[in-house]
């Protein structure tokens, strides 16, 4: 029996119901405080003294109906249904949490819940449920699955606690039902959303393939790299298939297309686990590089193998660079002259880095301007006309491009015709076409000249780039110097062989040890095969070994001789005399390396003293004979 | 419902011995729940460990409102120190309350 027993409908609320209840009240209550507080409003009920039993008045009424309704509303947020069982554990009621008569089942008033269509609960399940019942205590969240109206699983969780009836006995249970279907989905998703995020948050673009190679699942990273770039394996979405995309690769990308796709097909099939291949790709912002990683994946109905593609643009393009400087490097050591280098290095370069031509400046003292040297350029007749006129030219420096470059020693770049405010069209020559240039400095020791190029790929250039540069301006830049010191020295060498040749008959040289090393002109003593002796071990060669060991002293002793002569006897009886000069020879550590000097053939001159000793010789005896000892010659008288 | 209380921590004037008091109430309704509030106050300022209160839900026990003579709630019924002093509506009127009690302000 509900305690509270209004006397009056609680649902109504007009002023005269009120008075009247306040008057049947004031009936009951005597006391004066008790009926003043009445009237202030500060009672909420009064004991009936025959029943001891609560009335409320109507605010109270009011107050508690209120309560009770928004704590339904607050219960309905918490649970969808509300049951309740009787003691043989029969439905004796369900409703739904926010008033909505249906139950979960149709029909389910008057079975228990083991009766219903749950298909997750196994005998020995419901043997454990029915025992809780049996020991009348609470139960939490009894998950049951169940099919529902749409045919769809239904999960659902039960809670309940036993009811008791005033003399403690039991009547039945009352509880809640909560439709967790949304949760258990969630919760099922919950480890591929982890996995998922993970994906996204790496930066290497990566998919997943079906059999057929379409794209079953991509990242974010791939998405973008769809989206931005062009070329082999670019703009497949997921759905896409992606061999299609790379078996239609034309053109240019024809072979990436058909390399990349016979691998995925490889390791989808099963006969290669992994399968990597670089190629390039062309975007908004030039060529990049990528490696292809395609990963067979095993023990999955549907995927079949993730690829990957990792930029590996400015691993590349460094790599690039460093095999410019080493071909540089070649071309400079394998060049004969500086222009041959010079052009081999521009072609290098431009080849490397995909421009259509390149010149190089040199600064010529004499005229004060950088003047054209060389040039290398693609097989094109505008490219060719291009070069062919800048032949004449010069660039005084802080004019152009280039005598910008030469003046300030810093490299230029131009990207597009729109930048660079005053620079030469010569420099760019829009009948080239030509979209950028790209100048920097020839340096040893300071800007010694420019090389400037042409292309429609010139990019910013990177740290990596401008090192490149900076290193190959300064191989080049040393070797023209040491080219043009060894010119010098060419130059040198030969007035000195030609004076040679004018005082000597031959020029020589020895090694430490006084063998001859080197021999140029007729031959030393008149013997060709002398490589390797020294002079005193000579064939043919007649000194006396005094004359001799006077030589090798002075040799011994580092001095410069001159004028040293000796007599050669030929097979066929024949003399011959010469005269040699030398001087020692050493190193730049002031270390003995042996001499070097000229040789002169003095036979005729030596004939000559012979023969002028021995006319002389005659002479004297003839004179002898004509006038022997004691006498002296009469003088003839002269008239 | 049945509640028993001791406060702790009284700021004003104290009672000199422990308060029995039992207060009568009606579940929430909204008398009640303004009168348990004034009371916890009053006993939170004037009565450190110095009282045992118990509540009483007249709609849960009936029988004990009629025995104890309780005609409406809220109610307060100070039984001890004697004598038994009854104060009647939502105890918002403090100085009544605490004349009930025995605490000189």
């Amino acid at each position: 029996m509900d305690p509270a027993v209004p006397l009056t409908n609680p649902s109504l609320f007009g002023t005269d119901v009120d008075r009247g209840f306040k008057k049947a009240i004031l009936h009951l209550v005597k006391g004066g405080p008790e009926r003043r507080a009445i009237e202030a409003g500060q009672i909420d009920a009064i004991i009936d003294p025959e029943s001891g039993n609560a009335i409320l008045l109507p605010a109270t009424q009011r107050a508690l109906i209120e309560r009770k309704a928004g704590f339904r509303s607050l219960i309905g947020l918490a649970f969808d249904w509300y049951w309740e069982l009787d003691g043989h554990y029969r439905f004796v009621s369900h409703r739904g949490a926010t008033g909505d008569a249906d139950a979960f089942e149709e029909g389910m008033i008057g079975k228990a819940l083991w009766e219903l269509s749950i298909d997750n609960m196994s005998e020995a399940d419901w043997r454990t449920h029915r025992q809780q019942l049996e020991w009348r205590v609470i139960f939490r969240d009894l998950e049951v699955r169940r099919v529902d109206r749409a045919g769809g699983e239904q999960y659902l969780s039960i809670s309940g606690e036993p009811i008791f009836d005033d003399r403690n006995e039991f009547k039945g249970y009352r509880g809640i039902t909560r439709d967790i279907t949304e949760r258990r989905r969630a919760a099922a998703q919950e480890p591929y959303r982890f996995d998922r995020a993970i994906l996204d948050a790496l930066e290497t673009p990566i998919a997943v393939l079906g059999q057929a190679g379409a794209v079953l699942s991509a990242n974010q990273a791939w998405d973008r790299f769809a989206a931005t770039h062009s070329g082999v394996g670019a703009g497949v979405a997921a759905g896409s298939n992606y061999l299609a995309v790379c078996d239609e690769a034309c053109g240019t990308e024809q072979v990436d297309g058909r390399a990349i796709a016979a691998g995925i097909r490889q390791v989808i099939g099963g006969e290669r686990a992994i399968f990597r291949y670089d190629y390039a790709c062309d975007s908004p912002g030039g060529r990049s590089w990528f490696a292809l990683t395609v990963t067979g994946i095993a023990g999955n109905e549907k995927a079949c193998a993730v690829v990957s593609c990792e930029d590996i643009t400015e691993r590349k393009s460094g790599e690039l660079l460093l095999g410019l400087e080493f071909t540089v490097a070649r071309c400079l050591a394998d060049a004969g002259a500086a222009t041959a280098a010079l052009k081999s290095v521009i072609r290098a370069i431009c080849e490397t880095q995909g421009w259509n031509c390149g010149r190089y400046f040199c600064m010529d003292q004499s005229a004060g301007a950088l003047r054209f040297i060389e040039s290398w350029g693609v097989p094109s007749a505008v490219i060719e006309q291009f070069l062919e006129k800048s032949r004449g030219m010069l660039f005084r420096p802080g004019a152009g491009l280039a005598g910008r470059v030469y003046q300030t020693g810093q490299p230029l770049w131009i990207l597009d015709n729109a930048r660079g405010a005053g620079v030469s069209l010569t420099a760019l020559a829009p009948e080239t076409g030509e979209e950028g240039a790209c100048v920097f400095p020839v340096t040893a020791d300071k800007v010694i000249g420019v090389l400037a190029f042409s292309g429609s790929g010139i990019r910013d250039p990177d740290h990596r780039m401008l090192q490149a540069m900076q290193s190959i301006g300064n191989q080049l830049g040393r070797f023209l110097q040491r080219q043009q010191a060894a010119d010098v020295l060419r130059r040198s060498e030969m007035r000195f062989r030609v004076l040679t040749n004018l005082t000597s008959d031959w020029y020589w040289e020895q090694d430490r040890d006084f063998r001859l090393t080197q021999v140029v002109g007729c031959g030393a003593f008149g013997i060709t095969d002398t490589l390797g002796l020294t002079h005193w071990d000579l064939p043919h060669v007649v000194l006396a070994d005094a004359g001799w060991a006077e030589h090798k002293s002075q040799l011994a002793a580092r001095w410069s001789f001159c004028d040293f002569e000796v007599a050669t006897v030929h097979p066929d009886g024949e003399h011959a005399y010469y005269s040699i000069s030398g001087e020692p020879v050493y190193d730049e550590a002031g270390t003995f390396t042996g001499y070097c000097g000229t040789g002169v053939d003095i036979t005729e001159r030596k004939r000559a003293e012979i023969g002028l000793r021995e006319s002389e010789a005659r002479m004297r005896a003839s004179l002898a004979r004509a006038h022997p000892v004691g006498r002296r010659p009469s003088r003839q008288k002269t008239s | 419902m049945v509640r028993k209380k001791k406060d702790r921590g009284a700021s004003g004037p104290v009672a000199a011995t422990a308060v029995v008091m039992v207060l009568y109430i009606t579940d929430s309704g909204p008398n009640s729940v303004q009168a348990v509030a004034n009371l916890e106050a009053i006993c939170r300022e004037h009565l450190r460990d110095n009282f045992r209160l118990e509540i009483i839900d007249v709609l849960q026990y009936p029988l004990r409102a009629l025995a104890d003579g309780i005609v409406v709630t809220p109610s307060l019924a100070k039984l001890f120190p004697l004598p038994i002093a009854t104060v009647v509506g939502n105890l918002s009127d403090k100085s009544d309350v605490l004349r009930a009690l025995g605490i000189v302000e």
